[in-house]
């Protein structure tokens, strides 16, 4: 019996998460020290405790129920999800400069974090039907839909951070279920353009390789006029929008693509959280031990910055164990996608793992200052009730599935 | 069959597992090279961010005169900050109005920047008003104040050149010493600009640990933190009871004296007329008051002693006269007729006199000031011959005493004029003039006084000087200058005697009989320098005792008029001073006769201008 519990949990993505749990609260422990010797703040980690209990507690409660139910709840929740968001935007709380918080009594609710997991559901349960391929141009389009929505109300919030992940998820999701190469690229291709459009020769550039990647194809002489012409378009509108932006608008963007240009705003956080990080050296200061940390030098630091933390008091010793069980956890993940004989649960799988594998990236990348400061949260580490809750209910959907992995779809 | 199947998901798998592993590869690579590459650059910069320095200002030496009568210390002096992360625009309307401060301009630079540092908003705030802003503090939230030393000046007139004032640092001072840092107040001018580095003391410095928002956590102790050392007391040679009586004397007529001690070359008296208030300059100086001072058209911000240069007029006649007889070009014995006029060439020059000396010697052309014998005597001499005696007397070079703004003077030499006038191109009237103490040369009234002790000396003298001693307020430590015996080689001392004798007669008998004290032999020269600028300047220099010389004296009033009629009596009033109560003065029973005095004088006034309103015709409404 017990035996069979064991073997019924998958511990190499169980072990990880409880790990980084551990790591997460030790880490705002120490922040919240911080906070509590300067007199006026909440107790940041009390509360993540008991964020974490509830959160482990759903993760249980979800990787027991029946998968079924989830596939079949998966459009209710997308649209319970998408009204969410509509409600933030109407009757959001309003903090650092935007909309993001829905307040029910003492509670404050992030919606876009459940949106995350929401969308992956619904958009996994649409492409894993058997007559969808989203290689047809209108099943692309339903299924980019999907995404589309919930994108645009969080970027209204704004919160460009956590509507790049809607965005982000598009592509691996495609990918995984069954989307040609050949397709990727012409998607991949306006983005591409719209970089290219801001100095006219990259543009020519980019726009021969289009042309010749096109003929090389063999598509119909329809399709490749017309994906020609897109482009063209594309890069044509790029700069007279780009004009039409208000200057602080534009700055806001370039801000956000090179932060040094704003040494007291997002470069400022960015230089004292590198600083912070290499002061760790090998072995790091210890524990409540980091100067920047206890001495609030680091802003942000119980939720974006809070690798920072751990890099400055724990070294790279610390920080590198951080990454590996992160490792652990998201190889794990798309090695038990590959798996799955389920699409759905496959999916979902693949899913999950990419938006993990875009916060760890984005996050710690900016933290070590090499991506630009978008406030996306550390998984598991960071502190905040409903990304916890939802990181672990996509792990409670994680042990779920691996419980009826041999269960085809 | 189906996109689900096994083998196209391994294919896409690798993808995926690639993908990942470089996003991890990458983040170790990232942690790699701020921790271990650069870590210990990143362990500075965190020290950095943590560890502040607060300088503490040492407190600045005290100033005395030669009897230790205080002449500058320091007083505790208020300035209110507000912290503008603290503050709100109701305390700051409410405090620039008690203030009386410009509140637009507080807002402009304390709103909005949201700092813990407080702002200066307000020096020298006195303790009344600061005391009224304590009561309210609770309701002024972000009002600071803090105690700063600032210099304060018992006389603050009679001193102002001698001392000079403070303020704060340019970046050319930044430059030429490390002692300075961005913001220091200096010394700008006279003894606190000279001895800046020994008055100022050292700084100490304190290391703090400090959070994000810079407030204090923790003191930090290294190897490099000091307690700052107070500056060292400075011990002025001037007699600060001398100098207010110069100050008295003058009443503020432009002009300047110096009694220095010929026996050591301390200066008693330096004296700069008019002066300045010094207190007004301590500190923040108010622009208005600046520009009040730099507009006045007395200048009093200009050192008469040491900064401005004056014809000597009749004074230099005795350098003609040591040249005349020390090259024995004429014996003391050779006479010259004065009728009232001298002719060079088509020119005709006056006497001082219109009737004329008549026979003279060269006694009696000092005593007398006899313009028509300098006149002759200066041709005798020769223009080379004038301008190596000058130069041998120290003119036209600075004394070296302790001022910033030292004039050296002019000695015109014949290569002056070559280079002036052109070659040929000047006559010897130019000379003859000269020898009268006139025509483009200029002298300092220090360096007259200079003259004068080398004269009374009999050639031996010492460098004019204001520095007594130095004492370190700690452990009490003197240090003093030592000022050698200086001696003018190659003039016979026949020839001071002679030069000497005629100086006693000028007082005893002659020009200069305004600056006799009762019981004290004076000897002196006065002078009465033409010039372009209006009445002639008015100078007397002397000596007394005659026998055995103790002080010598320079007394200057600008376009005061005749050196006998307004410059002697001055200098006697000194001497007398100095002589009579030396130490042990009554001086409730002089201020009482100066009161008196200036009463007198105020309704001789009052009764002058009576008179004159009762002969002015009535006009009409």
């Amino acid at each position: 019996m017990v035996n069979r519990w064991i073997r019924s949990i998958d511990w190499l993505i169980l072990l990880p998460v409880l790990g980084l749990l551990a790591i997460g609260c030790v880490a705002l422990y120490s922040s919240s020290h911080s906070f509590q010797s300067m007199g006026h703040q909440p107790n940041y980690f009390s509360a993540q405790l008991l964020w974490v209990a509830l959160g482990l507690v759903g993760m249980t409660i979800l990787s027991l129920v029946p998968p079924r139910w989830i596939q079949s709840l998966s459009p209710h929740l997308y649209v319970l999800s998408v009204l969410l968001l509509g409600a933030v935007l109407v009757i959001g709380s309003t903090g650092m400069g935007a909309t993001r918080w829905l307040k029910i009594g003492p509670l404050r609710l992030q919606p876009s974090e459940l949106a995350k997991l929401a969308t992956l559901l619904a958009l996994a349960r649409y492409l894993s039907r058997p007559r969808v391929d989203v290689n047809r141009p209108r099943d692309f389009l339903l299924a980019s839909s999907l995404l589309l929505l919930p994108f645009l109300l969080v970027v209204r919030q704004p919160d460009l951070g956590t509507a790049l992940v809607f965005a982000a998820m598009a592509l691996p999701v495609y990918y995984w279920s069954g989307l040609k190469s050949g397709n990727l690229f012409l998607i991949l291709f306006p983005g591409l353009v719209m970089l290219a459009s801001f100095n006219f020769y990259a543009f020519l550039v980019v726009m021969a390789a289009l042309f010749i990647y096109l003929l090389a194809s063999r598509r119909s002489m329809a399709l490749i006029s017309f994906n020609f012409l897109l482009n063209v378009f594309i890069g044509l509108l790029t700069p007279v929008l780009w004009n039409h932006l208000k200057p602080y608008q534009q700055q806001r963007i370039r801000i956000f693509l090179r932060p040094e240009m704003d040494p007291l705003g997002a470069g400022y956080q960015i230089i004292q959280s590198k600083v912070a990080i290499g002061s760790g050296g090998l072995w790091g200061k210890g524990f409540m031990q980091g100067s920047q940390t206890q001495l609030r030098f680091l802003p942000e630091q119980h939720t974006d910055f809070i690798f920072a933390v751990i890099g400055e008091e724990f070294g790279f010793i610390g920080a590198v164990l951080t990454l590996l069980l992160f490792a652990l956890l998201l190889l794990r993940i798309t090695q038990f996608a590959s798996q799955c004989r389920n699409p759905f649960f496959s999916l979902v799988s693949i899913g999950i793992g990419t938006i993990f594998t875009f916060h760890v990236l984005v996050n710690i990348g900016m933290t070590l200052g090499f991506l630009p400061v978008t406030g996306l949260p550390l998984p598991f580490i960071s502190y905040g009730g409903s990304a916890m809750l939802t990181n672990l209910a996509m792990i409670g959907l994680l042990l779920n599935f691996y419980r009826h992995r041999f269960e085809a779809g | 069959m189906s996109r689900f199947d096994e083998p196209r998901w391994r294919s896409r798998r690798s993808v995926f597992l690639l993908v990942q592993g470089l996003v991890f590869v990458l983040l170790g690579l990232g942690l790699y090279r701020l921790q271990i590459l650069h870590g210990e650059l990143y362990q500075v910069h965190s020290q950095k961010n943590s560890i502040k320095v607060i300088t503490e200002n040492p407190v600045r030496g005290h100033i005395y005169d030669r009897h230790g009568r205080l002449v500058v210390d320091n007083r505790p002096s208020f300035s209110v900050f507000l912290v503008p992360a603290q503050t709100s625009k109701e305390t700051i309307h409410r405090v620039s109005e008690f203030l009386h401060l410009d509140e637009t301009e507080i807002r402009r630079k304390v709103l909005g920047s949201g700092s813990f540092k407080p702002f200066k908003i307000a020096r020298h705030v006195d303790l009344t008003t600061l005391s009224f802003l304590q009561e309210h503090v609770l309701e002024l939230p972000g009002l600071e104040w803090k105690v700063e030393p600032r210099r304060f000046y018992p006389y603050p007139v009679a001193f102002a050149h001698v001392l000079g004032m403070l303020g704060e640092v340019g970046d050319e001072e930044l430059k030429r010493s490390k002692e300075y840092e961005p913001g220091d107040l200096i010394g700008k001018k006279g003894i606190e600009k000279i001895y800046d580095l020994q008055l100022r003391g050292r700084k100490g410095y304190r290391f703090v640990k400090v959070d994000a928002r810079g407030r204090t956590v923790e003191e930090v102790r290294t190897s490099q933190s000091r307690l700052p050392y107070p500056g060292k007391d400075l011990f002025l040679t001037i007699d600060s009871r001398l100098q207010r009586y110069a100050d008295s004397l003058m009443q503020g007529r432009p002009g300047a004296v110096v009694l220095l001690d010929v026996r050591n070359g301390e200066v008693l008296t330096m004296l700069s007329e008019p002066g300045f208030d010094l207190n007004l300059l301590s500190g923040k100086i108010d622009p208005a008051i600046w520009n009040q001072l730099l507009g006045d058209s007395l200048h009093p911000l200009y050192d008469r002693v040491c900064q401005a240069s004056y014809p000597p007029g009749s004074t230099y006649k005795l350098v003609a006269a040591i040249a005349a007889l020390n090259e024995k070009i004429i014996s003391p014995n050779w006479t010259a007729y004065c009728p009232g006029y001298f002719r060079i060439g088509r020119k005709v020059i006056h006497c001082w006199n219109h009737k004329g000396h008549g026979r003279l010697n060269l006694q009696g052309a000092i005593k007398n000031s006899c313009n028509v014998y300098f006149y002759q005597l200066g041709l005798k001499i020769g223009i080379d011959v004038w301008h190596r005696y000058s130069r041998l007397f120290l003119f036209g070079r600075r004394t070296g005493i302790e001022s910033s703004v030292e004039n050296p003077g002019l000695i015109p030499s014949a290569a002056y004029y070559d280079r002036v006038y052109g070659k040929g191109r000047w006559t010897e009237g130019m000379l003859a003039n000269l020898a009268i103490g006139q025509g483009e040369l200029l002298v300092t009234p220090i360096q007259m006084a200079q003259f004068v002790m080398i004269l009374a000396n009999r050639g031996y003298y010492y460098q004019p000087h204001l520095t007594l001693r130095f004492q370190d307020p700690v452990t009490g430590e003197v240090e003093a200058p030592f000022y050698p015996r200086q001696h003018i080689e190659g003039v016979d001392s026949t020839v001071y005697r002679v030069v000497l004798e005629g100086m006693h007669q000028v007082v005893a008998s002659g020009t200069g009989g305004r600056a006799r004290i009762w019981g004290i032999q004076v000897a002196g020269k006065t002078g009465t320098s033409q010039n372009p600028h209006g009445k002639p300047h008015a100078w007397f220099i002397g000596f007394a005792p005659y026998e055995s010389p103790e002080v010598g004296i320079v007394v200057l009033v600008e376009n005061g008029g005749s050196g006998g009629a307004v410059a002697a009596p001055i200098a006697g009033q000194l001497l007398r001073r100095y002589f009579y109560y030396q130490g042990k003065f009554d001086y409730r029973a002089e201020r009482r006769a100066i009161a008196a005095w200036l009463k007198a004088q105020r309704e001789k006034a009052i009764q002058d201008s009576l008179k004159q309103l009762q002969n002015r015709p009535v006009e009409e409404n």
